[in-house]
């Protein structure tokens, strides 16, 4: 139970910088999910905040105390790998208990905690295999285990999911939440996969080239993406950014009343629409490129028959639409995200952020 | 896509494409082996006219023959002692080497020039290190109040073949210890730094339990390095002595058939050292994949 503050924290390697000033404050109990593309120093952060990665500059607080100098062990954090790290010599019950045999716990202690994180994970009939005998997702759990039994007072994640396939992916990042809104432990958890950022979430850090592009709740970031890259980033498929030219000639443009500065617009793809929706709309004249039914919904990708850029909508049910065929897609204005090229930030109401 | 098999219908061609390497095989290893092992059966006389069959004599005399005891036991100590140094020697360069990572290529590259240097150059080498009236070891070593003289001190010149030999396999070793070392994964050291092990635990723990394989496959080359291969060294710099002291079986062999002219001895000792070959390989065979798994 802590909190973690990260208070302007650099990190350069040689002339490179690859985290360029974080702050960030982790609430106790809180789980953060630190997602952005690769090399956006998301990884490198958390390797910081374990001790891993030396710091440039900047300090890091876990439960109040700077732990910049401190060796990863004196941190009081437990981490679980992408490739998980578990000792191949040793069975799991061993990987399980390397880290309080070493801290001088007492054997009943151990045997204790070890039972207890084996019930939760459901890994007891594997305690005396080892890890090369297990299949992806067991392998994950003893991982997860590791963690639990220290009792750390964080949990830092470094995209844990990453080698499992779709199907189990999805399942562990369940257990994942499950096990962490449970055991209430302060948790970074560091992503390249905006989905599992979304859902994983208290709160999200979208990161990129080093800096944090946006920090909130995911519906906050979904809902009012701070930046150009976050729009694009978050969502999927992503949003349609239109620049203020391609649809300057359609109809219902002039009543849309954009901010000063704006010259980019962003619109979700499930927020366009083929039938003209009650109120005020922006009508655009657009041809079918290709439609991609995915089960429940579609998605029809066109083309802007003004300025030929590429627009994506997600339409419900698999609608009838040939390719090649003339549509008219509508947005309803209270939907568009109006931002500025130049600076890459909304030009309206700014959002609480960094 | 299928791989495309070509069958040739003569039944003498595999014979043929096989005969180079048969033909080598049997010329260089298998006729000298039978030739020796024939030998340790015999008795030859001092001028070569005549050879006598005679079982096991030439066995029975040699396990009786207190000489040939003693170069057993010094065979041991040698052997144990130059496996012991080369590779804990050898683990101690590689595991500081794995630390420093940007200047290895340099390090790894200077470390093994001594492999390339021939077994009699390094005998000579380390026989002018440590000349006792030219070498600047003894003349080092008096200054501490020792007189080293290993023409004449028999633990002296055992001492100066052990350092010359491991000094020569440090090099093979370390180069095999380094590829060990890198291919223990990163993040395994990492889990155990944040699971609370010291850089000493964390070695004697994770990395050197993960290290065994190749541990293992050193023992047994170093073994067999130091009874077999070490005769330039030997040679070079005491050539068996002084008074036996330092003379290993292998270098045995030499002296008492090339030397003593003892052929049929010889042979017989020849034949002992294939057979310990023959066992260390087939230890060798039969638990590096078994024993060393993890």
């Amino acid at each position: 139970m802590a909190t973690i503050n990260l208070v302007d924290l650099k990190k350069n390697y040689g002339p490179v910088p690859a985290v360029k000033g974080i702050n960030l404050s982790v609430k106790d109990g809180e789980l953060i999910v630190l997602v952005g593309p690769s090399g956006c120093g998301k990884s490198t952060l958390l390797r910081m905040v374990a001790g891993l990665e030396s710091v440039t500059s900047g300090r890091i607080e876990i439960a109040g105390r700077d732990v910049v100098k401190a060796e990863p062990a004196e941190r009081d954090i437990a981490m679980v790998f992408q490739n998980y790290a578990l000792y191949p010599h040793m069975t799991v019950r061993q990987n399980l208990e390397y880290g309080l045999k070493n801290r001088g716990t007492p054997r009943e202690e151990i045997d204790r905690r070890v039972k207890e994180a084996a019930d939760i994970l459901e890994i007891g009939p594997m305690l005396d295999r080892k890890p090369r005998q297990l299949s992806g997702g067991q392998r994950q759990r003893v991982a997860m285990g590791r963690a639990i039994v220290r009792e750390p007072a964080a949990f830092l994640f470094d995209e844990p999911l990453s080698n499992l396939d779709a199907k189990l992916r999805v399942q562990m990042r369940v257990e994942i939440r499950k096990l962490q809104r449970r055991l209430k432990t302060t948790s970074l958890y560091v992503t390249h996969d905006q989905l599992e950022a979304m859902t994983l979430a208290d709160r999200l850090v979208v990161m990129n080239g080093g800096l944090v592009e946006q920090l909130g709740t995911p519906t906050e970031v979904y809902d009012r993406p701070a930046t150009l890259f976050v729009a694009g980033f978050i969502g999927s498929p992503p949003m349609n950014l239109l620049s203020l030219e391609s649809i300057a000639g359609a109809s219902g443009f002039d009543g849309l009343n954009l901010p000063a500065g704006t010259d980019v617009v962003g619109i979700r793809p499930d927020q366009l629409t083929l039938e003209q929706p009650t109120g005020p709309s922006l009508a655009l004249a657009a041809t079918v490129e290709l439609l991609e039914p995915i089960g429940g919904e579609s998605h029809l990708h066109v083309r802007l028959n003004t300025s030929n850029q590429a627009v994506i909508l997600s339409v419900p049910g698999r609608p009838d639409i040939a390719e090649g065929a003339a549509v008219t897609i509508h947005a309803r204005p209270a939907d568009l995200h109006p931002f500025n090229r130049e600076s890459g930030r909304r030009t309206d109401t700014a959002v609480a952020n960094p | 896509m299928q791989t495309k098999r070509t069958i040739f219908p003569n039944k003498l061609l595999p014979y043929l494409l096989l005969a180079p390497q048969l033909a080598v095989t049997l010329i260089f290893f298998i006729w000298p082996a039978v030739q020796a092992v024939k030998s340790s059966f015999e008795r030859e006389d001092p001028f070569g006219f005549k050879t006598t069959f005679i079982w096991f004599d030439n066995y029975k005399r040699l396990f009786a023959d207190p000489t040939y005891l003693n170069s057993v036991g010094k065979t041991a100590v040698f052997a144990v002692s130059v496996t012991l140094l080369a590779m804990s020697v050898s683990l101690l360069l590689a595991v500081s080497v794995n630390r420093v990572l940007r200047t290895n290529r340099v390090y790894t590259t200077l470390l093994v020039w001594p492999y390339a240097v021939a077994p009699v150059v390094v005998g000579i080498l380390w026989w002018f290190m440590f000349n006792p009236s030219i070498g600047i070891a003894p003349y080092l070593l008096r200054g501490l109040g020792i007189n080293w003289n290993h023409r004449i001190d028999g633990s002296h010149a055992m001492l100066l073949v052990i350092i010359a030999a491991s000094w020569k396999q440090i090099s093979y070793n370390f180069l095999f210890f380094v590829a060990g070392l890198q291919s223990v994964p990163q993040s395994l050291t990492e889990a155990a730094a944040i699971d609370g092990a010291g850089p000493f635990k964390r070695f004697w723990t994770i990395v050197f339990p993960l290290l065994s394989p190749t541990t293992f496959f050193l023992l047994i080359v170093n073994i067999n390095y130091a009874m077999f291969d070490t005769f330039g060294i030997i040679d070079a710099t005491t050539s068996g002595g002084p008074a036996q002291a330092t003379n290993i079986l292998v270098y045995k062999v030499y002296a008492d058939g090339f030397l003593g002219l003892n052929i049929g001895s010889s042979a017989a000792q020849s034949v002992v050292l294939m057979l310990i070959v023959i066992a260390l390989t087939a230890i060798q065979f039969r638990y590096i994949e078994r024993r060393v798994q993890y």
